[in-house]
């Protein structure tokens, strides 16, 4: 499959329910996370449950859809900022949903696809936003491990490696 | 469950002293430049850095989202949250505040309300004669401290407030005393009460106004009522599935609810934010918080501080 695309938005938070922070650079650690990112400290949501979620994508395309009002959900506020969604890279062109198990670049880094990532009703109670858990089934993104850490920066190419 | 509810790391704009060793803040979100809004009674969460959760009480203007304002009391012999405040944040600080939430809502009917406050208690209260001043809606508030020098947020109060609305009452200066039972012995149709204030205060007003009907009584303490001293037993709970959590005599049924694999969310564990509430189905309980109204303690169960006799057969 040939793509290419491009890391828009960097966010991480310090801790679960923490407002996410967008950074304009971040060093990413193989086999930990973002730092300064909950999931590198241990004190996210979900870091007592083993997984891998050194660092989470999701496409700007699905808050566009959203934006556009796809799917309909009655009460689903027809803006998610990338600030909102908690995910740490917002992507343009990249097919996330293609890439479990695979490797990609963005920037110097390398990342290796490990599951989709599956949304939780605890976004909607955080943001106040009701229906969001449905807006996001099957496209909130892609959970990652980080096979080669590196500085990642918006703006950064997001490129495929393995087939 | 409680919702959880965002975290923001807001910056502190201004921190003035006021009577009765009460700091007021005001908090900005750096980067934006509304908070959440928030209703009259609503209070956010500090996280203070040892993980520590303290509750308190927007004041400021509902209207106005611009800031939020909290007033913390300096409490001697508390758990060292609001010491840390008074010591530690000033202009420029970063505090961690929680979106609000509203456990205290103000229901503004047809009828004359009653505000009552002890103390800091003003704190919601104040939140509260805002909005009606502003609807022009009936009300009186009525604010009981021990001395006007000791007054915090008197400035607030008479600024903001029509004073014709507004009783001031201090203990040392008699020719302002009210009593309580005189104040709350006739209810005028239509009315409804609300109150918030430091556990000698909610005693009194409870007291006083127990022949109002139900559903008209609203309140909000900042620590559970005193204790009467009598040791801890352990109980039992059963949950849905049938599940049996021994509770030892010095465990909390949140603690042994937690061991035994529970999910619940708690914050003040101190029986006042009401965030580990959970439903009850039956059994004897030993209601020990300030969150539940009577009618609500039939069917709703604080597992931080309430324990039971015998079985305690919980909607978990």
């Amino acid at each position: 499959m040939i793509w290419q695309g491009k890391l828009l938005h960097i966010h991480v938070a310090p801790a679960a329910s923490y407002e996410m922070e967008e950074l304009t650079e971040a060093q990413l650690i193989a086999g930990r996370g973002i730092i300064g990112d909950r999931y590198y400290l241990g004190t996210g949501t979900y870091s007592p449950k083993p997984d891998v979620r050194e660092v989470t994508l999701i496409e700007v395309e699905v808050l566009e859809a959203i934006a556009r009002g796809e799917p309909r959900i009655p009460g689903l506020r027809a803006k998610l900022e990338p600030a909102d969604h908690r995910r740490n890279l917002t992507t343009r062109g990249v097919p996330l949903g293609h890439l479990v198990g695979k490797r990609f670049r963005v920037g110097e880094t390398i990342l290796r696809g490990a599951r989709m990532n599956f949304p939780c009703k605890y976004i909607e109670q955080l943001l106040g936003i009701p229906g969001l858990y449905e807006g996001l089934l099957n496209r909130s993104g892609l959970n990652c491990a980080i096979e080669v850490g590196g500085t990642i920066r918006p703006g950064d190419p997001i490129l495929p490696i393995d087939e | 469950m409680a919702s959880p509810r965002i975290i923001m790391k807001l910056t502190v704009v201004a921190a003035r002293k006021e009577p009765g060793d009460v700091l007021v803040i005001d908090v900005k979100h750096p980067r934006k430049s509304l908070l959440p809004p928030f209703e009259p009674g609503s209070h956010v969460d500090v996280h203070l850095p040892d993980g520590k959760v303290r509750q308190y009480s927007l004041c400021g203007d509902p209207t106005d989202l611009s800031h939020y304002t909290i007033a913390v009391k300096r409490e001697q012999a508390g758990r060292g949250g609001s010491a840390w405040i008074h010591e530690t944040v000033a202009v420029g600080s970063t505090l961690p505040v929680s979106a609000p939430r509203n456990h205290f809502p103000l229901e503004v009917g047809q009828g004359p309300t009653m505000l009552l406050a002890g103390g800091i208690g003003i704190t919601p209260i104040v939140a509260m004669a805002r909005v009606m001043e502003r609807l022009g809606k009936p009300y009186e508030l009525h604010y009981f401290t021990r001395s006007r020098a000791l007054t915090p947020l008197l400035s607030v109060t008479e600024q903001a407030l029509d004073a014709s609305n507004v009783g001031l009452h201090f203990d040392d200066e008699p020719e302002t005393r009210q009593d309580l039972e005189s104040l709350l012995s006739k209810r005028s149709a239509d009315a409804q009460l609300y109150y918030c204030g430091p556990p000698g205060f909610m005693a009194a007003v409870g007291r006083a106004a127990a022949h109002w009907p139900d559903g008209t009584v609203h309140f909000e303490a900042f620590q559970p009522p005193e204790r009467d001293g009598v040791p801890p037993e352990p109980f039992t709970i059963e949950l849905r599935d049938g599940t049996v959590v021994p509770v030892a005599a010095d465990t909390s049924a949140l603690a042994a609810l937690r061991t035994a694999g529970v999910l619940l969310m708690a914050s003040c564990e101190n029986g006042v934010c009401g965030t580990c509430e959970c439903g009850m189905l039956e059994g004897r309980p030993i209601h020990q918080d300030a969150v539940l109204s009577k009618e609500a303690r039939a069917h709703r169960f604080i597992p931080c501080v309430s324990r039971a006799t015998g079985v305690l057969r919980l909607d978990l």
